[in-house]
């Protein structure tokens, strides 16, 4: 599903240059949770944001689904990232004064899905992550840590991608509501048939994938 | 929830700053509205000056001034000569003659005073005047109650009673509201000179104490009544523009010769409009000063809440919106809050639109050289007949008044979206340069 043909990525500080991801290559195939696993500062995050074609390699190559993401143009971009990938953060980074229904609709409307459609398959999701309906239209203030998690999750299922991308996604969760959304995100790896990549420094989840890769200085570790 | 309702619902996010900006942006698009209507305003007195004050000429028979010096009144034949020349909209012509004691039972609204007297005295050559004398009473015939400038009168509001017909010969009078009260007049009652009863038509108000104790009757009556037969003693001759002025003043030299003094009132119209040219500078640059402010406020507001948002935006990006989208969602929210201004702004325009422009008026009022600009000319020589007065020039700052039409919220609108345009263009630069890997860094 997910082919990375030695990538890096090289960032300008000052005058020197910053490798933050140095030659990783590496392969997942669809359907399965799997997690990389790095201290902080090892490159994880901007491995992630180069899986999901946030940023652009300074060289390598990243195949998903057989499609070539770097020789990508920016228009071609976007509709990837609407349509192949979902993306759950640390911070959740709902937005503020949408209700928690009207952030899951939010990639939907991007896709150009009618107002009907999209307001019933974010409700059916919400429940599905179990938000009850009572908190459909709560503002994410008024939603709890794991809740607010759970609505980002939610969202990033919407337009039922093929590859979902989290980004410490228990990093400021207590440890039982953890435990409780690494459960849900093997769920629906299985149920959506999406491959989840979650980055972690968190060795429990990685004892919960079905793949790990430990990331050291921006490279994978034997 | 489409972008449309996203931009207006980020419109009121928070609701202390929409507030604020809204307030600020209001005032300076009320700003921008009264500059634009005091402008408009004075662009059409200006219009009118030069069609009702400059395009006039005061044609007198040499060598009279008022009932002093000498020479030979103009006469029918004269007027008939200037027909032929081209660019004249009308000649108004009247003829003036004091009312002695002895020949009407009319007292003058008058009091005779240090100056009466003294002019009394020189007049008959008295070496003594007796304790009481009785002001002469000045009596003008006309062709045209509507030309105040001939008639020597800053308005001509009929009180009671009506106007006559100008072309008849009839020994009718409109008499001003002094000599009516002094008199005991009323419309149809009738007093007497030149041996014959004149009957009252009308009152009128001439808008000062000198014309009010005046009054007016058709011109063929007052030359029959005088034995002054076709005889003329003043024509203001109304060119159809301003730019007409000159070539008419040299045709009219040119017909009447020397037996004329001619004063064309183009540089004194020019005079008159100086203040209102004065304000009208001073709205064009306030209205580019509020128009550039307006876009400034908007501009830095918009800014500030982009960077606010950089995570946001960052976010939308990486869920898969384009930069469209999101420029689209801030530029409708830099709408909804420029249009909310634009109410304030309009109804601030509607209250304070006539006092700026009062004050406009009245600073460029006591500016010295536009008070003397406005006020000299034609005016001094009210009093006298041919004296080519012209008083209308005096009246180019009074009853000035913007009017506020529904064509303002029209441009109010269109500030609002001008402003809303200018102001999210460069914040949509800043939107589209933020990538959306900002997201993940950024944690």
């Amino acid at each position: 599903m997910l082919k990375v043909k030695n990538i890096s990525k090289i960032f300008q500080s000052g005058d020197r240059q910053v490798k933050a991801v140095a030659g990783v290559s590496l392969e997942v195939p669809g359907g399965i949770f799997s997690v990389i696993i790095g201290k902080s500062g090892s490159g994880k995050s901007t491995l992630l944001s180069l899986l999901g074609a946030l940023d652009k390699p300074s060289s390598g190559e990243i195949e998903v689904e057989g499609e070539n993401i770097t020789k990508m143009g920016d228009r071609k971009l976007i509709q990837y990232r609407r349509e192949k990938i979902g993306f759950i953060f640390q911070n959740y980074n709902l937005i503020p004064n949408l209700s928690a229904l009207e952030n899951v609709m939010l990639p939907m409307e991007f896709s150009g899905i009618d107002h009907k459609h999209r307001k019933n398959r974010a409700a059916k999701l919400l429940e599905q992550v179990g938000i009850t309906k009572d908190k459909f239209h709560r503002k994410p203030s008024r939603l709890s840590g794991g809740e607010q998690q759970r609505v980002a999750i939610a969202r990033a299922l919407a337009n039922k991608p093929k590859l979902i991308l989290a980004d410490e996604p228990t990093g400021n969760l207590d440890s039982a509501t953890g435990k409780i959304i690494v459960g849900l995100l093997k769920h629906l790896a299985q149920t959506e048939d999406a491959t989840i990549i979650a980055v972690t420094h968190d060795d429990g989840i990685a004892n919960e994938a079905k793949l790990t890769f430990h990331l050291k200085d921006g490279k994978l570790a034997a | 929830m489409s972008v449309l309702n996203r931009g207006i619902k980020n419109a009121f996010r928070n609701n202390i700053r929409t507030a604020s900006i809204t307030l600020i942006l209001g005032i300076a698009i009320a700003l921008s509205l009264i500059m634009l209507l005091s402008l408009k305003t004075v662009q059409a007195r200006i219009e009118n000056v030069k069609s009702s004050i400059g395009n006039t000429i005061a044609v007198t028979p040499a060598g009279i001034r008022g009932f002093e010096g000498g020479g030979e009144l103009l006469s029918k034949t004269d007027v008939e000569n200037l027909a032929s020349i081209p660019n004249i909209k009308k000649i108004s012509q009247t003829l003036s003659d004091r009312l002695e004691s002895q020949n009407t039972n009319l007292k003058s609204a008058i009091e005779a005073g240090t100056f009466g007297r003294r002019i009394q005295q020189e007049a008959n050559d008295l070496p003594e005047l007796p304790r009481e004398i009785t002001m002469p009473i000045m009596v003008t015939g006309t062709n045209d109650l509507t030309s105040t400038s001939s008639l020597n009168v800053s308005k001509l509001d009929i009180t009671s009673g009506s106007v006559f017909d100008v072309n008849t010969d009839q020994n009718i009078a409109l008499i001003g509201t002094d000599l009516a009260t002094k008199n005991n007049l009323k419309v149809d009652s009738t007093f007497k000179a030149y041996n014959k009863d004149i009957k009252v038509v009308g009152i009128f108000d001439g808008g000062n104490t000198f014309a009010n104790a005046t009054l007016f009757m058709p011109l063929k009556a007052l030359q029959n009544l005088t034995s002054q037969t076709d005889q003329i003693s003043n024509l203001i001759v109304q060119t159809d523009s301003i730019e007409s002025v000159a070539s008419v003043e040299t045709a009219l030299k040119s017909k009447l010769g020397d037996k004329v003094d001619i004063v064309s009132q183009q540089d004194s119209s020019v005079q008159a409009i100086e203040p209102l040219q004065n304000i009208k500078t001073i709205s064009t640059y306030s209205l580019i000063g509020a128009l550039i402010a307006g876009s400034v406020i908007i501009f830095l507001a918009m800014l500030m809440i982009v960077r606010e948002r950089r995570r946001e935006i960052g976010v939308l990006k990486a869920i898969g919106s384009s930069n469209i989208k999101i420029v689209s969602q801030f530029t409708v929210e830099a709408m909804v809050l420029t249009l909310m201004s634009s109410v304030i702004g309009v109804i601030l325009g509607f209250i304070f639109s006539n006092p700026v422009l009062n004050m406009l008026v009245t600073n460029s009022q006591s500016n010295p050289t536009s008070v003397s600009a406005s006020g000299r000319g034609f005016g001094g020589a009210v009093m006298r007949i041919g004296g080519g007065v012209m008083p209308g020039i005096q009246n180019t700052l009074r009853d000035i008044h913007a009017v506020v039409g529904y064509d303002i919220i029209l441009y109010g609108l269109l500030a609002a979206i001008l402003i809303a345009i200018i102001g999210s263009a460069i914040p949509a630069f800043f939107i589209a340069k933020i990538r959306p890997a900002e997201v993940m860094r950024s944690e």
